[in-house]
């Protein structure tokens, strides 16, 4: 099959049918195959063999757990029990911790400000609602992926955002829904974004657009990724924390490369229900840093510290800059 | 529903329950691949349970970087693994394999079987990983150590292969062709 008259390659047909091909080779799959006799046949021949194959069916007697699964699974399970002796005071101590982080947060929180726009009134709304726990998976998901995209992109500029990668949020974590061409990556964070100890957390409306530059990308990206992971596979905060903490131990998580910055320019965006879109913004990742030498929550000073990773496992310092414009080039609020 | 990776770190903190959710879902597709695999049903029985001890020992060193369905074909591949090389130093084990018991198996399943015979066998083994186990590419290349490109071409190959052989075999058998590849609920392989 010549590529000159067949747009894709025949393996990358197959992974079409595989659900494996990206959306946008996907898309230029499925336009081709609508058109292409050929091609029509090549994906008729592939559903024919897996057709066939499930002819192999493989009758399992029924049988439960055996004796020895039984006996080795209650040895695990007293193990455990026993080992549980010592765990109320680790128990006590994440317990202190959280109420530490709380403690802290609320501070910072009445400190600063918390971050330019909270009023009584959305503050008294957000300790009005709860997120207490996860949703369910389907509840943080985008169902039309090309509204994601959309979504992810309208976070920066056309003139970024455009030859951006962009990730969306799957049932596995972000997979790739576009390559890029300028080191830029944009997607849509979740609510686990947050910080640990926000009432919103698990908010399934926050949906937060942002572009990360190139060197950002290298650098805060693996945070978020690292996070979708762990929320996904279902580890309790406590958890979350400290396989964080021992990511930047053992240097598994980089910190904040030079120059890292991301563009949070969307006006569909939901930060939480406090902020709702807010207003755009570009944000500026450093390593532990005073918040000084930026000149951060002075008076009348543009800069504020984002108490988003304050007292949180990463040691990254994030400083808020307001911008005059929505990524479409609309006039924002004053604020 | 409760995720897989959620029961595991379940029973990893002490859910016997969470443990039985894990196997109720999990025992029958294991014990299809090693079914389709070994020509011995009480071994493939075995290998389950074994897959499944085989978990229950090494819960406190499991890590969520992998889905669960990844991580018990891992290890369902290590036992296969080893009993292959047990069946190749046992020469009562080497003839009792040599003749698959067949009697009562449609011959629409012989014929697949055998089509899956003249495979080679890792392309045979990706093949089986993505049609009967429905794993990704890229767990099929993290099990097998290889490149996500190495699957998708092998992949590739052995479909192709696969639709000769059984093209070929309808030429030979033309009656086979017309039940092949339908649903029917008396089509099961006897193993």
């Amino acid at each position: 099959m010549s590529t000159n008259r067949h747009p894709i390659e025949q393996e990358e047909l197959m992974a079409y049918f595989d659900g494996e091909l990206p959306a946008e080779q996907a898309t230029e799959a499925l336009s081709h195959l609508e058109l292409c006799s050929e091609c029509q046949t090549l994906a008729a021949d592939f559903r024919g063999v897996s057709q066939e194959l499930m002819a192999w069916e493989v009758e399992s007697p029924e049988v439960g757990i055996s004796s020895e699964i039984n006996a080795a699974l209650g040895e695990r399970l007293q193990k455990r029990e026993a080992a549980k002796v010592s765990l109320p005071k680790l128990k006590n101590r994440v317990v202190t911790n959280r109420w530490v982080w709380a403690g802290a947060l609320a501070i910072v929180c009445v400190a600063v400000g918390l971050t330019l726009t909270l009023t009584s009134r959305n503050r008294n709304a957000d300790r009005a609602t709860g997120y207490p726990s996860m949703a369910s998976i389907e509840q943080y998901l985008v169902p039309d992926r090309n509204a994601e995209i959309a979504l992810a992109r309208s976070a920066a500029p056309e003139a970024i955002s455009n030859d951006a990668k962009i990730l969306v949020l799957g049932w596995r974590g972000y997979e790739t829904a576009i390559e890029g061409k300028n080191g830029f990556v944009c997607m849509v964070e979740r609510s686990w974004i947050l910080p640990f100890h926000s009432a919103q957390f698990w908010n399934p409306k926050v949906r937060a657009p942002l572009c990360f530059n190139p060197a950002a990308a290298q650098s805060i990206l693996p945070l978020t990724i690292k996070r979708t992971e762990m929320v996904l596979a279902g580890l309790s905060k406590a958890q979350m924390i400290d396989s964080i903490k021992a990511g930047f131990e053992n240097k598994e998580l980089p910190v904040p490369g030079p120059g890292a910055m991301c563009y949070m320019m969307s006006r569909a965006g939901y930060l939480n229900d406090a902020v709702g879109h807010f207003v755009p913004h570009l944000m500026f990742y450093f390593p532990l840093t005073d918040k000084s030498s930026w000149g951060a929550d002075l008076p009348d000073s543009p800069v504020t510290l984002n108490p988003q990773f304050r007292d949180g496992p990463e040691p990254i310092t994030e400083f808020v800059i307001p911008v005059g414009k929505w990524s479409d080039g609309t006039a924002a609020p004053v604020m | 529903m409760t995720s897989d990776e959620a029961l595991m770190l379940e029973f990893q903190g002490g859910s016997r329950a969470a443990f039985e959710e894990l196997f109720a879902r999990y025992r029958k597709p294991l014990y299809g691949f090693f079914g389709r695999r070994l020509n011995n049903p009480e071994r493939a029985e075995d290998l389950t349970q074994e897959t499944f001890l085989a978990v229950i020992r090494a819960a406190s060193r499991y890590e969520p970087r992998a889905l669960v369905r990844t991580y018990l074909y891992g290890i369902a591949l290590k036992l296969l693994a080893a009993e292959r090389r047990k069946f190749l130093t046992s020469s009562t084990s080497r003839q009792s394999a040599a003749e698959p018991n067949t009697v009562g198996t449609p011959d629409c399943v012989l014929w697949v079987r055998q089509a899956m015979e003249r495979l080679d066998a890792p392309e045979r083994e990706i093949l089986m990983l993505r049609e009967y186990e429905q794993l990704s590419y890229s767990d099929i290349a993290e099990l097998l150590r290889i490149p996500v490109n190495t699957v998708r071409s092998r992949l590739f190959r052995s479909r192709l292969a696969l639709k000769s052989y059984l093209e070929s075999e309808a030429r030979t058998n033309p009656g086979l062709r017309s039940s092949a590849g339908q649903p029917h609920p008396g089509r099961r392989g006897t193993q």
